[in-house]
Protein backbone atom coordinates (compact mmCIF):
# COMPACT_ATOMS: atom_id res chain seq x y z
CA UNK A 1 0.00 0.00 0.00
CA UNK A 2 1.21 3.45 -0.91
CA UNK A 3 -0.18 6.95 -0.64
CA UNK A 4 -1.90 8.39 -3.70
CA UNK A 5 0.99 10.85 -4.13
CA UNK A 6 3.55 8.06 -4.14
CA UNK A 7 1.54 5.98 -6.59
CA UNK A 8 1.30 9.02 -8.81
CA UNK A 9 5.02 9.71 -8.62
CA UNK A 10 5.93 6.07 -9.28
CA UNK A 11 3.81 5.74 -12.41
CA UNK A 12 4.61 9.03 -14.17
CA UNK A 13 6.37 8.93 -17.52
CA UNK A 14 6.12 12.55 -18.67
CA UNK A 15 9.05 14.92 -19.01
CA UNK A 16 9.58 17.10 -15.97
CA UNK A 17 8.28 14.49 -13.50
CA UNK A 18 10.88 12.73 -11.29
CA UNK A 19 10.18 9.31 -12.81
CA UNK A 20 9.83 10.70 -16.33
CA UNK A 21 13.33 12.14 -15.97
CA UNK A 22 14.68 8.76 -14.82
CA UNK A 23 13.05 7.01 -17.78
CA UNK A 24 14.63 9.50 -20.18
CA UNK A 25 18.08 8.19 -19.22
CA UNK A 26 17.58 4.88 -21.02
CA UNK A 27 17.47 3.61 -24.60
CA UNK A 28 14.22 2.09 -25.86
CA UNK A 29 13.34 -0.04 -28.89
CA UNK A 30 10.96 2.12 -30.94
CA UNK A 31 10.70 0.21 -34.21
CA UNK A 32 11.54 -3.06 -35.85
CA UNK A 33 14.43 -2.81 -38.30
CA UNK A 34 12.03 -4.39 -40.77
CA UNK A 35 9.60 -1.44 -40.56
CA UNK A 36 12.10 1.19 -41.66
CA UNK A 37 13.40 -1.11 -44.36
CA UNK A 38 9.84 -1.23 -45.72
CA UNK A 39 9.22 2.50 -45.37
CA UNK A 40 11.96 4.78 -44.10
CA UNK A 41 10.05 7.09 -41.74
CA UNK A 42 7.81 6.22 -38.83
CA UNK A 43 5.75 8.02 -36.23
CA UNK A 44 6.83 6.89 -32.79
CA UNK A 45 5.28 7.45 -29.38
CA UNK A 46 7.61 7.09 -26.42
CA UNK A 47 7.19 8.26 -22.81
CA UNK A 48 4.10 10.25 -23.77
CA UNK A 49 5.79 12.19 -26.58
CA UNK A 50 5.59 11.80 -30.34
CA UNK A 51 8.60 11.61 -32.62
CA UNK A 52 9.52 11.08 -36.25
CA UNK A 53 12.07 8.31 -36.68
CA UNK A 54 13.82 7.88 -40.01
CA UNK A 55 16.47 5.86 -41.75
CA UNK A 56 18.67 7.70 -44.21
CA UNK A 57 19.57 6.09 -47.56
CA UNK A 58 23.05 5.43 -46.15
CA UNK A 59 21.56 3.49 -43.22
CA UNK A 60 21.88 6.05 -40.44
CA UNK A 61 18.96 6.63 -38.10
CA UNK A 62 17.59 9.91 -36.80
CA UNK A 63 14.81 10.88 -34.40
CA UNK A 64 13.24 14.33 -33.88
CA UNK A 65 10.05 15.48 -32.15
CA UNK A 66 7.10 15.02 -34.46
CA UNK A 67 6.02 18.65 -34.76
CA UNK A 68 8.05 20.69 -37.24
CA UNK A 69 9.46 23.80 -35.53
CA UNK A 70 8.11 25.91 -38.44
CA UNK A 71 4.33 25.51 -38.22
CA UNK A 72 4.00 22.14 -36.48
CA UNK A 73 3.10 19.81 -39.33
CA UNK A 74 4.10 16.22 -38.73
CA UNK A 75 7.67 15.34 -39.58
CA UNK A 76 6.51 11.71 -39.50
CA UNK A 77 5.17 12.47 -43.01
CA UNK A 78 8.55 13.85 -43.95
CA UNK A 79 10.63 13.16 -47.02
CA UNK A 80 13.70 11.08 -46.27
CA UNK A 81 16.70 12.58 -48.03
CA UNK A 82 20.43 11.88 -47.91
CA UNK A 83 21.13 14.79 -45.55
CA UNK A 84 18.14 14.51 -43.27
CA UNK A 85 14.38 14.60 -42.99
CA UNK A 86 12.47 17.19 -45.02
CA UNK A 87 9.18 18.50 -43.62
CA UNK A 88 6.37 17.67 -46.09
CA UNK A 89 4.71 21.09 -45.65
CA UNK A 90 7.28 23.77 -46.62
CA UNK A 91 10.38 21.67 -47.08
CA UNK A 92 12.56 22.62 -44.14
CA UNK A 93 15.26 19.99 -43.63
CA UNK A 94 16.58 18.73 -40.28
CA UNK A 95 19.65 16.54 -39.97
CA UNK A 96 20.29 13.80 -37.40
CA UNK A 97 21.60 16.34 -34.89
CA UNK A 98 18.32 18.24 -35.21
CA UNK A 99 19.96 21.20 -36.95
CA UNK A 100 17.77 22.96 -39.51
CA UNK A 101 19.91 22.85 -42.63
CA UNK A 102 17.45 24.19 -45.21
CA UNK A 103 14.64 26.75 -45.22
CA UNK A 104 13.85 26.79 -48.93
CA UNK A 105 11.39 29.72 -48.92
CA UNK A 106 13.78 32.03 -47.09
CA UNK A 107 16.43 34.11 -48.88
CA UNK A 108 20.09 33.76 -47.88
CA UNK A 109 19.82 36.81 -45.67
CA UNK A 110 16.50 35.92 -44.00
CA UNK A 111 17.23 32.37 -42.86
CA UNK A 112 17.15 31.69 -39.13
CA UNK A 113 18.10 28.00 -38.96
CA UNK A 114 19.96 28.35 -35.68
CA UNK A 115 16.79 29.44 -33.91
CA UNK A 116 14.71 26.44 -34.94
CA UNK A 117 16.77 23.32 -34.33
CA UNK A 118 14.63 20.29 -33.65
CA UNK A 119 16.07 18.97 -30.35
CA UNK A 120 16.93 15.53 -31.63
CA UNK A 121 17.45 12.26 -29.84
CA UNK A 122 19.76 9.55 -31.08
CA UNK A 123 18.81 6.32 -32.77
CA UNK A 124 20.71 3.13 -33.54
CA UNK A 125 20.01 -0.34 -34.82
CA UNK A 126 20.78 -3.47 -32.80
CA UNK A 127 19.50 -7.03 -33.10
CA UNK A 128 16.61 -6.30 -35.44
CA UNK A 129 15.33 -3.35 -33.42
CA UNK A 130 15.79 0.38 -33.81
CA UNK A 131 16.60 1.96 -30.46
CA UNK A 132 16.20 5.58 -29.43
CA UNK A 133 17.54 7.74 -26.64
CA UNK A 134 15.62 10.99 -26.17
CA UNK A 135 17.07 12.18 -22.85
CA UNK A 136 19.70 14.77 -21.99
CA UNK A 137 23.10 14.47 -23.65
CA UNK A 138 25.61 13.08 -23.83
CA UNK A 139 23.73 9.87 -24.54
CA UNK A 140 25.01 6.80 -22.73
CA UNK A 141 25.91 3.75 -24.82
CA UNK A 142 23.17 1.46 -26.01
CA UNK A 143 23.65 -1.59 -23.74
CA UNK A 144 24.50 -4.61 -25.86
CA UNK A 145 22.74 -7.24 -23.75
CA UNK A 146 23.53 -10.86 -24.63
CA UNK A 147 20.21 -11.63 -26.35
CA UNK A 148 20.66 -8.83 -28.90
CA UNK A 149 24.11 -9.92 -30.04
CA UNK A 150 24.27 -13.68 -29.51
CA UNK A 151 24.11 -16.21 -32.31
CA UNK A 152 20.75 -17.93 -32.62
CA UNK A 153 17.37 -17.91 -34.33
CA UNK A 154 15.24 -14.91 -33.42
CA UNK A 155 11.67 -13.74 -33.43
CA UNK A 156 9.77 -10.97 -31.66
CA UNK A 157 6.20 -11.30 -30.40
CA UNK A 158 4.53 -8.10 -29.35
CA UNK A 159 1.34 -6.32 -28.27
CA UNK A 160 0.38 -2.85 -27.09
CA UNK A 161 -1.19 -3.15 -23.66
CA UNK A 162 -3.58 -0.58 -22.14
CA UNK A 163 -1.86 -0.23 -18.77
CA UNK A 164 1.02 1.47 -17.02
CA UNK A 165 4.39 -0.29 -17.29
CA UNK A 166 5.16 -0.26 -13.54
CA UNK A 167 2.60 -2.94 -12.73
CA UNK A 168 4.14 -5.08 -15.47
CA UNK A 169 7.56 -4.59 -13.90
CA UNK A 170 6.17 -5.53 -10.50
CA UNK A 171 5.27 -8.87 -12.05
CA UNK A 172 8.97 -9.38 -12.81
CA UNK A 173 9.71 -9.51 -9.06
CA UNK A 174 6.77 -11.77 -8.30
CA UNK A 175 8.04 -15.35 -8.71
CA UNK A 176 5.16 -16.79 -6.74
CA UNK A 177 2.54 -15.94 -9.37
CA UNK A 178 3.93 -18.60 -11.70
CA UNK A 179 2.54 -21.56 -9.78
CA UNK A 180 -0.93 -19.95 -9.66
CA UNK A 181 -1.36 -17.97 -12.87
CA UNK A 182 0.64 -20.34 -15.08
CA UNK A 183 -0.01 -23.42 -12.92
CA UNK A 184 -3.43 -23.71 -11.33
CA UNK A 185 -5.19 -21.22 -13.60
CA UNK A 186 -3.58 -22.70 -16.72
CA UNK A 187 -4.72 -26.21 -15.83
CA UNK A 188 -8.23 -24.88 -15.08
CA UNK A 189 -8.41 -23.31 -18.54
CA UNK A 190 -6.88 -26.46 -20.05
CA UNK A 191 -9.53 -28.66 -18.49
CA UNK A 192 -12.23 -26.50 -20.06
CA UNK A 193 -10.58 -26.13 -23.46
CA UNK A 194 -9.30 -29.70 -23.64
CA UNK A 195 -5.51 -29.43 -23.39
CA UNK A 196 -2.94 -30.36 -20.78
CA UNK A 197 -0.98 -27.49 -19.29
CA UNK A 198 2.73 -27.88 -18.55
CA UNK A 199 3.34 -29.57 -15.21
CA UNK A 200 6.61 -27.77 -14.50
CA UNK A 201 4.77 -24.43 -14.24
CA UNK A 202 2.69 -25.68 -11.33
CA UNK A 203 5.62 -26.65 -9.12
CA UNK A 204 5.30 -25.23 -5.63
CA UNK A 205 7.57 -22.43 -4.45
CA UNK A 206 9.49 -23.22 -1.29
CA UNK A 207 11.49 -20.02 -1.10
CA UNK A 208 11.90 -16.77 -3.06
CA UNK A 209 14.73 -14.25 -2.88
CA UNK A 210 15.76 -10.94 -4.44
CA UNK A 211 19.24 -9.49 -4.82
CA UNK A 212 19.95 -6.02 -6.22
CA UNK A 213 22.80 -6.05 -8.74
CA UNK A 214 24.32 -3.63 -11.22
CA UNK A 215 21.53 -3.96 -13.83
CA UNK A 216 18.52 -4.32 -11.54
CA UNK A 217 17.27 -7.14 -9.32
CA UNK A 218 18.00 -10.86 -9.53
CA UNK A 219 14.99 -12.99 -8.73
CA UNK A 220 15.51 -16.44 -7.22
CA UNK A 221 13.24 -19.33 -6.33
CA UNK A 222 13.47 -22.77 -4.84
CA UNK A 223 10.75 -25.06 -6.17
CA UNK A 224 9.50 -28.18 -4.47
CA UNK A 225 11.86 -31.09 -5.10
CA UNK A 226 14.81 -28.76 -5.74
CA UNK A 227 17.37 -27.03 -3.57
CA UNK A 228 19.47 -23.90 -3.47
CA UNK A 229 21.90 -25.78 -5.69
CA UNK A 230 19.46 -25.65 -8.62
CA UNK A 231 19.78 -22.90 -11.25
CA UNK A 232 16.44 -21.36 -10.22
CA UNK A 233 18.11 -20.26 -6.98
CA UNK A 234 21.84 -20.33 -7.65
CA UNK A 235 21.60 -18.32 -10.88
CA UNK A 236 18.04 -16.95 -10.98
CA UNK A 237 17.19 -14.34 -13.59
CA UNK A 238 17.09 -10.59 -13.55
CA UNK A 239 14.72 -7.73 -13.79
CA UNK A 240 16.77 -5.35 -15.93
CA UNK A 241 15.97 -1.86 -14.74
CA UNK A 242 13.76 -0.06 -15.56
CA UNK A 243 11.73 -1.92 -18.20
CA UNK A 244 13.05 -5.41 -19.00
CA UNK A 245 13.24 -8.90 -17.67
CA UNK A 246 15.70 -11.51 -18.91
CA UNK A 247 14.38 -15.05 -18.89
CA UNK A 248 15.16 -18.33 -20.54
CA UNK A 249 16.29 -21.87 -20.10
CA UNK A 250 16.62 -25.04 -22.16
CA UNK A 251 18.25 -23.24 -25.09
CA UNK A 252 15.75 -20.36 -25.15
CA UNK A 253 16.98 -16.86 -24.37
CA UNK A 254 14.49 -14.07 -24.01
CA UNK A 255 14.24 -10.44 -23.08
CA UNK A 256 10.77 -9.39 -22.04
CA UNK A 257 10.59 -5.75 -22.96
CA UNK A 258 7.97 -3.35 -21.61
CA UNK A 259 8.34 0.04 -23.27
CA UNK A 260 6.40 2.88 -21.60
CA UNK A 261 4.77 4.32 -24.72
CA UNK A 262 2.71 6.66 -22.57
CA UNK A 263 1.43 6.52 -19.03
CA UNK A 264 -1.27 3.96 -19.79
CA UNK A 265 0.10 2.17 -22.85
CA UNK A 266 2.96 -0.28 -22.76
CA UNK A 267 4.56 -1.93 -25.77
CA UNK A 268 5.19 -5.50 -24.61
CA UNK A 269 7.79 -7.39 -26.63
CA UNK A 270 9.09 -10.92 -26.33
CA UNK A 271 12.50 -10.80 -27.91
CA UNK A 272 13.46 -14.44 -28.21
CA UNK A 273 16.62 -16.21 -29.35
CA UNK A 274 16.55 -19.95 -29.85
CA UNK A 275 19.96 -21.44 -29.42
CA UNK A 276 20.20 -24.90 -27.93
CA UNK A 277 23.33 -25.20 -25.80
CA UNK A 278 24.47 -28.22 -27.76
CA UNK A 279 23.83 -29.43 -31.28
CA UNK A 280 22.69 -26.06 -32.68
CA UNK A 281 23.13 -25.48 -36.41
CA UNK A 282 22.77 -21.87 -37.39
CA UNK A 283 19.85 -20.86 -39.62
CA UNK A 284 20.36 -17.57 -41.49
CA UNK A 285 17.78 -14.80 -41.11
CA UNK A 286 17.86 -11.84 -43.47
CA UNK A 287 15.45 -9.93 -41.18
CA UNK A 288 14.20 -10.65 -37.67
CA UNK A 289 10.50 -11.58 -37.98
CA UNK A 290 7.93 -10.05 -35.66
CA UNK A 291 4.34 -11.05 -34.96
CA UNK A 292 1.44 -9.85 -32.89
CA UNK A 293 0.37 -11.87 -29.90
CA UNK A 294 -3.35 -11.93 -29.12
CA UNK A 295 -4.65 -9.90 -26.20
CA UNK A 296 -8.46 -9.96 -26.50
CA UNK A 297 -10.78 -12.37 -28.31
CA UNK A 298 -13.72 -11.26 -30.48
CA UNK A 299 -15.88 -10.94 -27.36
CA UNK A 300 -13.45 -8.57 -25.71
CA UNK A 301 -12.24 -11.18 -23.22
CA UNK A 302 -8.58 -11.82 -22.59
CA UNK A 303 -6.97 -14.71 -24.46
CA UNK A 304 -5.70 -16.79 -21.54
CA UNK A 305 -4.75 -20.13 -23.03
CA UNK A 306 -1.05 -19.23 -23.29
CA UNK A 307 1.47 -18.10 -20.71
CA UNK A 308 1.96 -14.47 -21.69
CA UNK A 309 -1.77 -14.05 -22.36
CA UNK A 310 -2.30 -14.97 -18.71
CA UNK A 311 0.25 -12.41 -17.61
CA UNK A 312 -1.34 -9.78 -19.85
CA UNK A 313 -4.77 -10.53 -18.38
CA UNK A 314 -3.39 -10.03 -14.86
CA UNK A 315 -1.54 -6.79 -15.70
CA UNK A 316 -4.35 -5.16 -17.67
CA UNK A 317 -7.14 -6.12 -15.28
CA UNK A 318 -5.22 -4.48 -12.41
CA UNK A 319 -6.45 -1.25 -14.01
CA UNK A 320 -4.94 1.31 -16.37
CA UNK A 321 -2.85 2.56 -13.44
CA UNK A 322 -3.38 0.13 -10.62
CA UNK A 323 -4.64 1.69 -7.40
CA UNK A 324 -1.86 1.06 -4.89
CA UNK A 325 -3.70 2.98 -2.18
CA UNK A 326 -6.09 0.06 -1.66
CA UNK A 327 -3.87 -2.94 -2.46
CA UNK A 328 -2.97 -5.49 0.22
CA UNK A 329 0.58 -6.73 -0.07
CA UNK A 330 1.88 -9.66 1.96
CA UNK A 331 5.35 -10.88 2.89
CA UNK A 332 5.48 -12.72 -0.45
CA UNK A 333 5.31 -9.34 -2.20
CA UNK A 334 8.55 -8.13 -0.69
CA UNK A 335 10.21 -8.09 -4.13
CA UNK A 336 7.59 -5.57 -5.22
CA UNK A 337 8.46 -3.34 -2.25
CA UNK A 338 12.13 -3.64 -3.14
CA UNK A 339 11.49 -2.66 -6.76
CA UNK A 340 9.56 0.45 -5.71
CA UNK A 341 12.51 1.41 -3.57
CA UNK A 342 14.80 1.00 -6.58
CA UNK A 343 12.56 3.26 -8.69
CA UNK A 344 12.51 5.86 -5.93
CA UNK A 345 16.31 5.67 -5.46
CA UNK A 346 16.86 6.41 -9.13
CA UNK A 347 14.62 9.50 -8.94
CA UNK A 348 17.00 10.85 -6.28
CA UNK A 349 20.09 9.93 -8.25
CA UNK A 350 18.86 11.68 -11.36
CA UNK A 351 17.75 14.73 -9.36
CA UNK A 352 21.31 14.93 -7.97
CA UNK A 353 22.65 14.89 -11.53
CA UNK A 354 23.98 11.33 -11.34
CA UNK A 355 23.48 8.48 -13.78
CA UNK A 356 20.79 6.01 -12.69
CA UNK A 357 21.47 2.28 -12.34
CA UNK A 358 22.24 0.45 -15.55
CA UNK A 359 23.78 3.42 -17.35
CA UNK A 360 26.79 2.38 -19.40
CA UNK A 361 29.13 4.91 -20.92
CA UNK A 362 32.02 2.63 -21.89
CA UNK A 363 32.31 1.02 -25.26
CA UNK A 364 31.55 -2.70 -24.91
CA UNK A 365 30.94 -5.79 -27.01
CA UNK A 366 28.38 -7.70 -25.02
CA UNK A 367 26.78 -7.67 -21.59
CA UNK A 368 26.00 -11.12 -20.26
CA UNK A 369 23.11 -11.25 -17.84
CA UNK A 370 22.75 -14.05 -15.29
CA UNK A 371 19.99 -16.44 -16.34
CA UNK A 372 19.25 -20.02 -15.37
CA UNK A 373 19.88 -22.68 -18.01
CA UNK A 374 17.91 -25.44 -16.33
CA UNK A 375 14.62 -23.63 -15.84
CA UNK A 376 12.15 -25.07 -13.30
CA UNK A 377 14.62 -28.02 -13.28
CA UNK A 378 12.62 -29.21 -16.29
CA UNK A 379 15.60 -29.72 -18.64
CA UNK A 380 15.09 -29.58 -22.42
CA UNK A 381 11.37 -30.15 -21.97
CA UNK A 382 11.23 -26.45 -21.10
CA UNK A 383 11.98 -25.42 -24.71
CA UNK A 384 9.10 -27.44 -26.14
CA UNK A 385 6.67 -26.34 -23.43
CA UNK A 386 7.85 -22.83 -24.16
CA UNK A 387 6.99 -23.22 -27.88
CA UNK A 388 3.61 -24.86 -27.36
CA UNK A 389 2.35 -23.06 -24.31
CA UNK A 390 3.82 -19.59 -24.73
CA UNK A 391 3.55 -16.83 -27.30
CA UNK A 392 5.80 -18.70 -29.76
CA UNK A 393 2.68 -20.69 -30.61
CA UNK A 394 1.60 -17.62 -32.61
CA UNK A 395 4.94 -17.12 -34.32
CA UNK A 396 5.08 -17.55 -38.09
CA UNK A 397 8.41 -19.27 -37.33
CA UNK A 398 6.97 -21.90 -34.99
CA UNK A 399 7.83 -24.90 -37.17
CA UNK A 400 11.39 -23.76 -37.80
CA UNK A 401 11.90 -23.07 -34.11
CA UNK A 402 10.65 -26.46 -33.00
CA UNK A 403 12.83 -28.09 -35.61
CA UNK A 404 15.85 -26.24 -34.27
CA UNK A 405 15.27 -27.62 -30.77
CA UNK A 406 14.32 -31.12 -31.89
CA UNK A 407 17.18 -31.58 -34.33
CA UNK A 408 19.68 -30.21 -31.82
CA UNK A 409 18.45 -32.79 -29.31
CA UNK A 410 18.72 -35.51 -31.98
CA UNK A 411 22.25 -34.47 -32.83
CA UNK A 412 23.20 -34.64 -29.17
CA UNK A 413 21.52 -38.04 -28.82
CA UNK A 414 23.31 -39.45 -31.88
CA UNK A 415 26.60 -38.07 -30.59
CA UNK A 416 27.22 -35.88 -33.64
CA UNK A 417 27.05 -32.60 -31.74
CA UNK A 418 30.21 -30.60 -31.61
CA UNK B 1 -8.53 12.89 -26.88
CA UNK B 2 -7.83 9.50 -28.30
CA UNK B 3 -10.51 6.89 -27.62
CA UNK B 4 -9.73 4.49 -24.77
CA UNK B 5 -7.98 1.44 -26.15
CA UNK B 6 -9.96 -1.80 -26.10
CA UNK B 7 -9.58 -3.78 -22.92
CA UNK B 8 -8.54 -0.82 -20.81
CA UNK B 9 -9.80 -1.12 -17.27
CA UNK B 10 -10.78 2.10 -15.49
CA UNK B 11 -12.26 1.80 -12.04
CA UNK B 12 -13.20 4.38 -9.48
CA UNK B 13 -11.56 4.31 -6.05
CA UNK B 14 -12.09 1.01 -4.23
CA UNK B 15 -14.31 2.15 -1.37
CA UNK B 16 -14.21 -1.24 0.35
CA UNK B 17 -10.75 -0.42 1.63
CA UNK B 18 -11.07 3.29 2.37
CA UNK B 19 -10.33 2.56 6.05
CA UNK B 20 -7.07 0.76 5.20
CA UNK B 21 -6.01 3.62 2.96
CA UNK B 22 -6.81 6.12 5.72
CA UNK B 23 -4.91 4.02 8.29
CA UNK B 24 -1.96 3.96 5.93
CA UNK B 25 -1.93 7.73 5.68
CA UNK B 26 -2.24 8.04 9.44
CA UNK B 27 0.41 5.53 10.44
CA UNK B 28 3.00 5.63 7.69
CA UNK B 29 6.36 6.36 9.41
CA UNK B 30 7.24 10.02 9.28
CA UNK B 31 10.83 9.81 10.42
CA UNK B 32 13.79 7.63 9.58
CA UNK B 33 14.92 5.68 12.70
CA UNK B 34 18.54 6.48 11.87
CA UNK B 35 18.60 10.14 10.86
CA UNK B 36 15.11 11.50 11.45
CA UNK B 37 14.47 12.60 7.88
CA UNK B 38 11.11 11.66 6.34
CA UNK B 39 11.46 8.26 4.60
CA UNK B 40 11.42 8.63 0.84
CA UNK B 41 9.20 5.61 0.43
CA UNK B 42 7.21 3.33 2.70
CA UNK B 43 5.36 0.37 1.24
CA UNK B 44 2.89 -1.14 3.67
CA UNK B 45 2.29 -4.88 3.77
CA UNK B 46 0.64 -7.34 6.11
CA UNK B 47 2.15 -10.34 7.84
CA UNK B 48 -0.42 -12.21 9.86
CA UNK B 49 -1.97 -9.63 12.13
CA UNK B 50 1.07 -7.34 11.84
CA UNK B 51 1.15 -4.29 9.62
CA UNK B 52 4.65 -3.60 8.38
CA UNK B 53 6.15 -0.67 6.54
CA UNK B 54 9.09 -1.40 4.26
CA UNK B 55 10.94 1.92 4.39
CA UNK B 56 13.79 3.53 2.61
CA UNK B 57 15.41 6.80 3.70
CA UNK B 58 17.03 8.70 0.88
CA UNK B 59 18.85 11.03 3.29
CA UNK B 60 20.99 8.35 4.99
CA UNK B 61 20.25 5.19 2.99
CA UNK B 62 18.57 3.30 5.84
CA UNK B 63 16.36 0.43 4.66
CA UNK B 64 14.20 -1.57 7.02
CA UNK B 65 10.78 -2.59 8.19
CA UNK B 66 8.82 -0.73 10.84
CA UNK B 67 6.06 -2.60 12.63
CA UNK B 68 3.59 -0.99 15.02
CA UNK B 69 3.10 -3.57 17.79
CA UNK B 70 0.52 -2.08 20.17
CA UNK B 71 0.98 -2.21 23.94
CA UNK B 72 1.42 -5.95 24.33
CA UNK B 73 4.85 -7.38 23.59
CA UNK B 74 4.43 -10.82 22.08
CA UNK B 75 7.09 -13.49 22.61
CA UNK B 76 7.13 -17.05 21.36
CA UNK B 77 7.92 -20.48 22.66
CA UNK B 78 9.48 -23.18 20.54
CA UNK B 79 7.85 -26.58 20.77
CA UNK B 80 9.14 -28.21 23.94
S1 LIG C 1 -4.40 -13.08 -5.51
FE1 LIG C 1 -3.02 -11.58 -6.21
S2 LIG C 1 -4.23 -10.20 -7.35
FE2 LIG C 1 -5.61 -11.61 -6.55
FE1 LIG D 1 3.96 -14.72 -15.58
ZN1 LIG E 1 17.71 8.33 7.39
Amino acid sequence: MLTAEQNDELTQVDAGTPMGEVLRRYWYPVAFTRELAEFPVKRVELLGEFFALWRSPSGRYGIVPEACPHRKASMAYGVVEPDGLRCPYHGWVFDESGACIEQPAERDDTRFGARVSAKAGVAEELGGLVWAYVGPGPAPRLPRFDVYVMEGFRDIGWADLPCNYVQIMENAVDPHHVEWLHGRYFSFIGRHEGFTSPASFAKKHVKVGFTPFEWGIIKRRVLEGASEENDDWKVGHPLVFPYNMRVGGGGVHQMQIRVPVNRTTTRFMLYTVHRPDEGYEHVEQPMVPDYRIPVLDENGRHVVNYVEGQDIMAWVTQGAITDRTTEHLGRSDIGVAMLRKMFREQMDRVARGEDPIGTIREEHERIDLPCEKDKFHAGARFALDFCDMGSTRFSPMLDTIKKIHVSAAERVASGSAS
Amino acid sequence: MRPAPPGRVERGPDRRFAADAAAHRRDVPRHCPQCGAPPALATEFWEGSARRFYCWCSACGWTGEITPTGATAVGHEPEH
